[in-house]
């Protein structure tokens, strides 16, 4: 606080960088696996007859490697760069930092290994074995040792709201993990919950839809409290409301979970708990998305000319769209008709492509050139043909999976007078056969948009120190 | 048995509830909105650093 104004915090950008690069790298890798599986359900005939490369062991990988590998890197890179920065303070633990770096990568990389093997725990987005689940924690931990490390030694009063968000995300996310992961090792890549039964499915969807609550919406929350008013160039629409819908956040999201589990051996009270807690929490998280989206009014003309702005304000308008759909889908007569459905798929790709994504790869285009010393990326007009390829791939897979999902429901429950069936399974699958292939064609465009990205990227690290100079501002 | 378990998760609920509406009041009360204001703007402070190298301005926080 009373430091020599003059003096400029020297920031640790290493492993943000590191974390930043790989970002891109782990995005392109996951995704492309889920248009390979988006191909298959197409072309059965892509599996190869190889056991490895089979949809059942392939599919695990594509979650895995998106939320873990591509928006976990995105999450590590930026509340590294966002407590330094709203801290004024070089991060704690340095050399630990690192480990969760390079700690990071082994996970990812044992992922890739063993899942395609069949080695798995069976627990989704859990899936890897006990050995990895201790790599994690180990992570994990030191995660929290440098983030909180950081804000314990920080030079300002006020710990900005970013940081709270993302202090909830790592927190939540070190309990989620332990506890969802207790096993009993039979040997070395084989383990069994020490839970059973309705229990045991409880405790995955406490920790599978936090997992969506506290990584895919906190972490990302967090993110966006920085880089939103950061490249709109103007303070967050209301700070208080901010800090309201933090608590109010996290305090609703962590009873959410049971919707995953309507119609189930779960108790019929627990259900209708998870419902009324997915429909409440309509409330903190449209308070979040029009405290992030009113950030730009009196400043809507810069959506014209910044196409990161335009990546960051689309991610918040499909955080919208999906924690609308959300809650209604949490309801259980609609539930009835969605679950097992692709409007399932369609609503987590519409969370994770439209809202993770894109909030990501805006804050990405927005570090790079601060972490390399250059005013702007290598080339603004490639992010805004990345800007529209990714918004008409992700809007090609929401409403396929819309159309198929929805058909999928009515066929599935249509009776006939005498209460048999009407349509067989195999009916339901032919008439979603084209969205299938709909759905691969969004898929592409969203890849092609990351390799454009990749691109921008190494032209941008590979440039000369400051030769890139920032556009002036548009009148 | 001292209490029924309804009975504390009643209890427990509308203390939360309770705390919860005196958080909101706080947050919007007068009191903080200089506080808020100045930490709303956190974010552009890591730049005002960089201008106060070859500025010398001498503000006080």
């Amino acid at each position: 606080m009373s430091q020599t104004k003059s003096l400029n915090v020297d920031y640790n950008y290493s492993v943000v960088r590191l974390f930043a690069l790989t970002t891109v790298l782990w995005g392109i890798v996951g995704m492309a696996v889920g248009v390979l599986i988006a191909a298959q359900l197409y072309w059965p005939a892509l599996n190869f007859d190889t056991p490895w490369l089979t949809y059942s062991r392939l599919r695990p990988l594509h979650t895995n490697a998106v939320i873990f590998a591509f928006g976990t890197s995105a999450l590590f890179a930026t509340s590294y760069y966002i407590v330094q920065r709203t801290c004024q303070v070089r991060l704690f633990a340095e050399k630990l930092a690192m480990f969760t770096f390079w700690g990071w990568q082994a996970v990812i990389v044992s992922a890739i290994i063993t899942l395609p093997m069949g080695l798995t725990s069976s627990k989704e987005y859990a899936e890897l074995e006990w050995p990895i689940d201790i790599l994690i924690t180990l992570v994990w931990v030191s995660y929290a040792i440098v983030f909180f490390g950081t804000l314990v030694k920080r030079k300002t009063s006020h710990i900005y709201v970013a940081n709270w968000f993302l202090g909830g995300f790592i927190l939540t996310v070190a309990a989620l993990h332990i506890v969802n992961s207790m096993a009993m090792p039979v040997s070395a890549f084989k383990s069994y919950s020490i839970y059973a039964g309705a229990v045991d499915a409880m405790i995955q969807w406490w920790y599978g839809h936090n997992a969506v609550g506290f990584l895919l919406t906190a972490g990302f929350l967090g993110m966006m409290y920085y880089f939103v008013p950061k490249q709109a160039g103007r303070p967050v629409y209301s700070y208080r409301l901010s800090i309201v819908h933090f608590w109010a956040l996290i305090a609703l999201y962590i009873w959410a979970g049971p919707h995953h589990l309507h119609y189930t051996a779960l108790p019929d009270w627990t259900q209708s708990l998870g419902m009324v807690m997915s429909v409440v929490l309509f409330v903190p998280s449209w308070g979040g998305m029009i405290n992030g989206i009113m950030t730009l009014s009196g400043a809507w003309h810069k959506l014209k000319t910044d196409p990161i702005l335009r990546f960051l304000i689309v991610s918040l308008s499909f955080y919208g769209m999906s924690t609308f759909e959300g809650p209604m889908m949490a309801i259980k007569s609609v539930n009835a008709l969605s679950h097992y459905t692709d409007w399932t798929i369609g609503h987590v790709h519409s969370g994770a492509l439209g809202w993770v994504a894109m909030i990501s790869i805006g804050a990405i285009y927005h570090l790079i050139p601060v972490l390399y010393n250059q005013g702007r990326m290598y080339s603004i007009s490639l992010i805004n043909t990345h800007f529209w390829l990714h918004t008409i791939g992700v809007v090609l897979y929401i409403v396929a999976m819309w159309i198929s999902g929805i058909t999928q429901g009515m066929m599935w429950r249509a009776v006939n007078t005498d209460g048999t069936l009407t349509y067989s399974f195999v009916q339901s699958l032919e008439a979603s056969k084209p969205f299938y292939l709909m759905r691969f064609i969004g898929g592409v465009f969203v890849v092609a948009g990351m390799l454009l990205m990749a691109y921008n990227v190494y032209k941008t690290v590979r440039a000369k120190d400051e030769t890139l100079q920032p556009v002036p501002a548009a009148a | 048995m001292p209490m029924e378990y309804a009975t504390i998760h009643s209890i427990f609920t509308v203390i939360l509830f309770v705390a919860f509406i005196a958080f909101v009041i706080w947050a919007y009360s007068k009191k903080r909105k200089t506080d808020f204001d100045q930490a709303a703007n956190l974010v552009f402070e890591d730049e005002q650093k960089a201008q106060q190298k070859t500025k010398q301005e001498s503000d006080h926080e």
